[in-house]
């Protein structure tokens, strides 16, 4: 038993092992990510108001319904998972600011835009959570979901906010989807290249879905 | 043939201790079939004409394989042409040019004096377990033990890091992974490198995280600055290999 | 000047030869060998100076073995030493190829290549543990190349007519190096070596006639430091530097060879330096240094120069372009002056060939000092990628330097100075003259004779290494009382002080040449006079030469910084003021030599067809130069060489 626990501390102690919780907890959250995603399409389901049902309050409702140690059991587990990639990612930063000394000049061959803004986009990501949990999540009645986004995205100010935001969100998943296949040591020369295809091509279908419902009520194309 | 002029933006700094600087120099009528050291070589002799200390740089071999020669150039170590400084020749550059010269930087390479930073970091990696631990005299014939050439060409492959410290240099964390991991890799693969191949990672690994250097973001500078061509394939192997080497080590199999 | 006369002594320690028939000569060394204990052996301190092949692999296998090792470099990390830039090979006798390879025809090969001026017994244990090199660095984990079915793979190299060279593509010194470098760090890791990197040796201390010392000088703070030691091993490499152009390293220099010379070893076989035929022409008098394409490109490129003098200056003004040359206007003159070994004839021969035919003003490049390595036919039978799999890595790397890719236009090749195979003289034990100072590897002078063979060097460095040096020390330690030395003796601060006060002397001169001025100077009269074609006359001219140029250092240097701290013009300063004192030796025993053999070549002594004329009545010994204080000629002490294995025989490639 002390050998496991003596391991599993160097482990998270290492350089190589916190990369691959990092690498871990951001697998979750991007499977997160693709759930969440696949809740929020249900607004295209129509709406109470214009005649039909609307599948989206349907969706929200029953996610209340869980029962309340099972709904909290995911918020905490997903709070855990976050804190940890985050807490990580910050000691892992800070390490790394002290192991460098600058040059005058810098130059950069190969290390993508999103690469480099890892922790910038991250902490973007971060402050648009807090305020879509408190818009979203933790006000509002399940039942009427549907009028509550409407009413904060015909709000131009607020839309271009999530729009943002979602960007951002397509910066670090970009890097994140490859780095984590690199990370967990799925990569060689020849497979590389396709990886930051997906990466992209899964950064554009997610962020773009997300990106597409403000953008929707903005036009119209949702009301 | 032509001739460059230039201006050179150069790190100047007496000894550890002291407030480096940046300088400028001219070099004038630069052969372009010179090499970038040996540019540096003719504005040295200018300096010691007029009683300057020259610039101080690293460099041994001049021919690409030694691995002493370091400089980074307009912000990218050995210039970013695939090849080592010692190789990289002026007809890259143009007539006119500014070029910045920096030393090797990273917090595990301590400067010593202008251009010549101390990477003996990169030695403790290798003594923590960077090694096949066979006494001489006591090998198998060369032929007992066949290897899969694929898996020989490989090796070669990782084999080939002439520990310069240009991943290091141009990594933004200031990461030996490359280093290491092509190391870890050379051994890894061949058959000669089974019996220690969990203990070898975690050795140097550890080596590695304890001597200062940053951690990697898979952002593959090093790669695209290395002379020699390694592959990150190495480090994601490495990863792997060092997932399983904690995982044997914690249950106690094979370790 | 008119001729010199060298004082001749007849004196001559032994070589220690075992006797009995060669081929058990080493086996009963070892069989009869002084032992030390397993716990006794960490009482003696071994200093080794120099991590190459032959002092890294020493260092290695000596700290497994137990003994206390030091170990110092000039350069910032024991692997970088200058073993590493050897591209082509190392040599066994496996016989894997079965092509009818054995110890005795290694052996025989190494003697007769060597012109018949080795000596027979060091170059068959040579031959004998060379099977045992390739072992013990395959165990290493060195890749090197192999065939499909998971065996490995030989080339055929220079002066062979078998495929018995092993290989790491073109890269083979450096992973050998890196092997032992390997070795090395693993005892470094356990303690068993104190590894002194950018430490440069100024000085040897001899007590009581006894090498128990070295003197230092950290690169980095300028410290003069001594450091005491039961014996030493020097494995500092060759002086090819001399010539101030040549595929050595920056750093590669005879300042610790030229101290122990001064000290009482006696230096042997000077003159024997070797012109390596397939290097990068001279651009120009910036350059700093000569980059050595690998001989193994001549298994495949065929070399030539236009038959006529207007080709050849058309090509040279670049009105011509070498492939638009007819075959019928190429001269290949290797196939055609030696058809059973071709383009594959030994460096010394192809070296002279070369030089030849640019005398004849048929030589290439912009200086009319060129000729072609051609592969156009390799690339036509075997396929660009065959060629790639075999040399992509010299073609890359000449394109890098040259602009020129080699697949469309041939490769400029002229020869430049390589490999020095005369060094300190050494014993059957490799221990020189001065008791307890042994020289490994090319510092010593021992198994190549007058001319080295292609992927020998490697094979040298490493049975030194490996496999002699850990057999013969104890003949030497078992004699000596454990750390009876330190560094309290007077002798270590009377040598300190002589290295302070030489510097100082240097730093005082202040002058209007920079170092570099000065070795160029003396590299350019040392090529042209003692290069590859010697004559009584160039030697006169050059000896008479020299000590002016010693002056002008010692008048007219400048050495600008401090003796404290990091001063790399000091580091430059040092190594020319060493290169100046020993470049009257090379002179002198090239002018001892009235004969030709191997790549010492003296015009007056030549075949009707040109070929080398030796002279074995008088001159089949080895020439060792005792020093006798500056401004003296050395004396001369003789080994005679006796063959009674191989039979003296003309040399011929024919």
């Amino acid at each position: 038993m002390n050998d496991i626990i003596t391991t599993a501390c160097k482990f998270v102690t290492s350089s190589i092992g916190r990369k691959i919780l990092v690498a871990l907890t951001g697998s979750c959250l991007l499977l997160f990510l693709v759930g969440h995603l696949a809740g929020n399409m249900t607004i295209y389901g129509g709406c109470a108001g214009c005649g039909g049902t609307s599948w989206i309050d349907y969706y929200a409702t029953g996610l209340h319904s869980m029962p309340a140690w099972l709904l909290w059991a995911i918020r905490l587990g997903l709070l855990a998972v976050a804190l940890i990639h985050i807490v990580l990612t910050l000691v892992l930063k800070y390490e790394n600011y002290n192991a460098r000394t600058h040059y005058q000049k810098e130059g950069t061959l190969k290390a993508t835009l999103s690469s480099r803004t890892m922790v910038l986009t991250g902490v973007m990501i971060l402050c648009f959570l807090a305020f879509h949990l408190w818009q979203l999540t933790f006000n509002g009645d399940p039942a009427n979901c549907y009028d509550h986004i409407k009413a904060a995205f015909t709000n131009p100010w607020c839309s271009a906010f999530y729009i943002v935001a979602i960007c951002c969100l397509f910066m670090h998943v970009r890097h994140g989807v490859q780095s984590v296949l690199q990370t967990f040591g799925l990569a060689t020369r020849k497979v590389r290249p396709l990886y930051n295809i997906i990466a992209v091509l899964f950064g554009i279908v997610v962020c773009g879905a997300f990106i597409s419902i403000p953008v929707a009520f903005l036009t119209g194309l949702l009301h | 043939m032509a001739n460059l002029n230039l201006t050179l933006k150069v790190w100047r700094q007496e000894n550890a201790q002291a407030q480096g600087r940046i300088e400028t120099y001219k070099a004038t009528n630069i052969p372009d079939d010179a090499s970038f050291l040996e540019m540096l070589d003719i504005v040295n002799e200018g300096l010691v004409h007029e009683g300057k200390e020259p610039i101080h740089f690293d460099h041994d071999c001049r021919e690409g394989i030694c691995g002493m020669c370091s400089l980074t150039i307009n912000g990218v170590p050995h210039g970013g042409k695939h090849v080592t400084t010692c190789q990289l020749h002026m007809r890259q550059f143009k007539d006119g040019d500014t070029i910045w010269i920096e030393p090797f930087r990273a917090a595990a390479f301590p400067l010593l004096r202008d251009l010549v930073v101390d990477r003996t970091a990169l030695d403790n990696i290798i003594a923590a377990g960077g090694f096949v631990d066979v006494r001489t005299g006591s090998a198998p014939n060369a032929n007992n033990m066949p290897v899969r050439k694929k898996t020989a060409d490989a090796a070669f492959d990782a084999a080939a890091c002439i520990g310069c410290g240009a991943c290091v240099a141009s990594c933004k964390n200031s990461s030996a992974m490359l280093f290491t991991s092509a190391k870890a890799a050379h051994l890894n693969l061949l058959p000669q490198g089974q019996p220690e191949k969990n203990k070898r990672v975690l050795a140097m690994v550890r080596q590695m995280d304890a001597m200062g250097f940053g951690n990697c973001t898979n952002q593959y500078e090093c790669e695209a600055a290395c002379p020699k061509g390694i592959s990150v394939d190495n480090i994601a192997k490495l990863n792997r290999d060092y997932m399983i080497a904690c995982a044997a080590e914690a249950v106690g199999v094979f370790s | 000047m008119n001729d010199i006369k060298f004082p001749v002594s007849d004196y001559m320690p032994s070589s220690c030869i075992p006797d009995g028939p060669i081929e058990q000569k080493w086996t009963k060394y070892k069989r009869e060998a002084k032992l030390i204990n397993p716990n006794n052996r960490r009482k003696y301190t071994v200093l080794i100076v120099g991590t190459g092949l032959a002092g890294g692999s020493a260092a290695a296998t000596l700290a497994e073995l137990g003994y206390n090792v030091k170990c110092f470099c000039y350069q910032d990390s024991p692997r970088r030493a200058h073993s590493i830039a050897a591209q082509g090979g190392v040599n066994a006798a496996h016989n894997y190829q079965n092509d009818g390879d054995s110890v005795y025809r290694l052996f025989y090969d190494t003697v007769k290549g060597g012109d018949f001026r080795a000596r027979e017994a060091n170059v068959y244990r040579l031959a004998e543990v060379s099977c045992n090199i390739i072992n013990q660095c395959v165990a290493q984990g060195v890749p090197f190349g192999r065939e499909y079915g998971g065996l490995l793979d030989n080339r055929s190299f220079g002066g062979s007519q078998l495929k018995r060279t092993f290989y790491s593509r073109g890269q083979t010194g450096q992973q050998l190096l890196l092997g032992c470098y390997q070795a090395m760090e693993k005892e470094i890791g356990k303690g068993h070596i104190e590894m002194y990197p950018r430490t440069e040796m100024m000085d040897l201390v001899v007590v009581d006639g006894h090498a128990k010392g070295i003197v230092v000088r950290d690169m980095v703070t300028g410290e003069i430091k001594s450091y005491a030691g039961d014996t030493v091993l020097l494995a500092t490499g060759g002086y090819g530097r001399v010539f101030f152009l040549s595929t050595n390293a920056m750093g590669c220099n005879v300042g610790a060879a030229c101290a122990c010379w001064k000290k009482g070893a006696y230096f042997a076989n000077p003159c024997f330096t070797q012109i390596h035929p397939t290097c990068i022409p001279v651009k120009g008098d910036y350059q700093s240094k000569l980059t050595l394409m690998s001989e193994s490109l001549r298994n495949d490129g065929r070399i030539w120069v236009p038959k006529s003098r207007e080709v050849a200056a058309k090509i040279r003004k670049g009105e011509m372009k070498p492939s638009d040359v007819a075959e019928s206007e190429r001269d290949y003159y290797l196939e055609r002056k030696y058809p059973s070994f071709g383009n594959l004839a030994p460096r010394d021969i192809s070296s002279r060939a070369a030089k030849e035919a640019c005398d004849d003003e048929r030589g290439v490049a912009a200086t009319g000092r060129g000729v072609f390595l051609d592969f156009k036919d390799a690339i036509e039978r075997m396929g660009k990628e065959w060629i790639d799999g075999q040399y992509g890595n010299l073609f890359e790397m000449y394109e890098e330097i040259t602009d020129v890719d080699p697949h469309e236009q041939p490769m400029m090749i002229y020869p430049a100075s390589h490999y020095t195979m005369g060094g300190l003289w050494v014993d059957y034990n490799l221990m020189s003259s001065i008791p307890g100072l042994h020289v490994l590897g090319e510092a010593n002078f021992s198994d190549h004779g007058a001319n080295r063979l292609g992927a020998s060097a490697l094979m040298q460095g490493l049975s030194d290494g490996y496999f002699v040096i850990s057999s013969t020390l104890p003949t030497y330690l078992t004699t000596q009382k454990p750390g009876s030395i330190t560094t309290a003796a007077p002798e270590f601060k009377e040598a300190e002080d002589a290295v302070k006060a030489r510097i100082q002397k240097m730093m005082d001169v202040k002058g209007t040449k920079t170092p570099d001025e000065i070795h160029r100077e003396l590299g350019k009269l040392i090529w042209e006079d003692v290069g590859m074609g010697r004559t009584k006359e160039s030697l006169l001219h050059a000896i008479s030469k020299i000590p002016a140029i010693r002056e002008d250092f010692w008048n007219n240097v400048k050495v600008v910084g401090s003796t404290e701290g990091m001063n790399q013009e000091l580091e430059k300063a040092w190594r020319v003021a060493a290169f100046l004192d020993f470049a009257d030796l090379l002179c002198y025993d090239a002018l001892n030599r009235e004969e030709s053999c191997g790549a010492h070549f003296r015009l007056e002594h030549q075949m009707a067809d040109g070929e080398a004329k030796r002279d074995d009545e008088n001159f089949a010994y080895v020439a060792c130069w005792e020093y006798k204080g500056p401004g003296e000629l050395p004396v001369l002490h003789k080994e005679n060489l006796t063959f009674e294995n191989v039979h003296l025989a003309i040399r011929s490639y024919k």
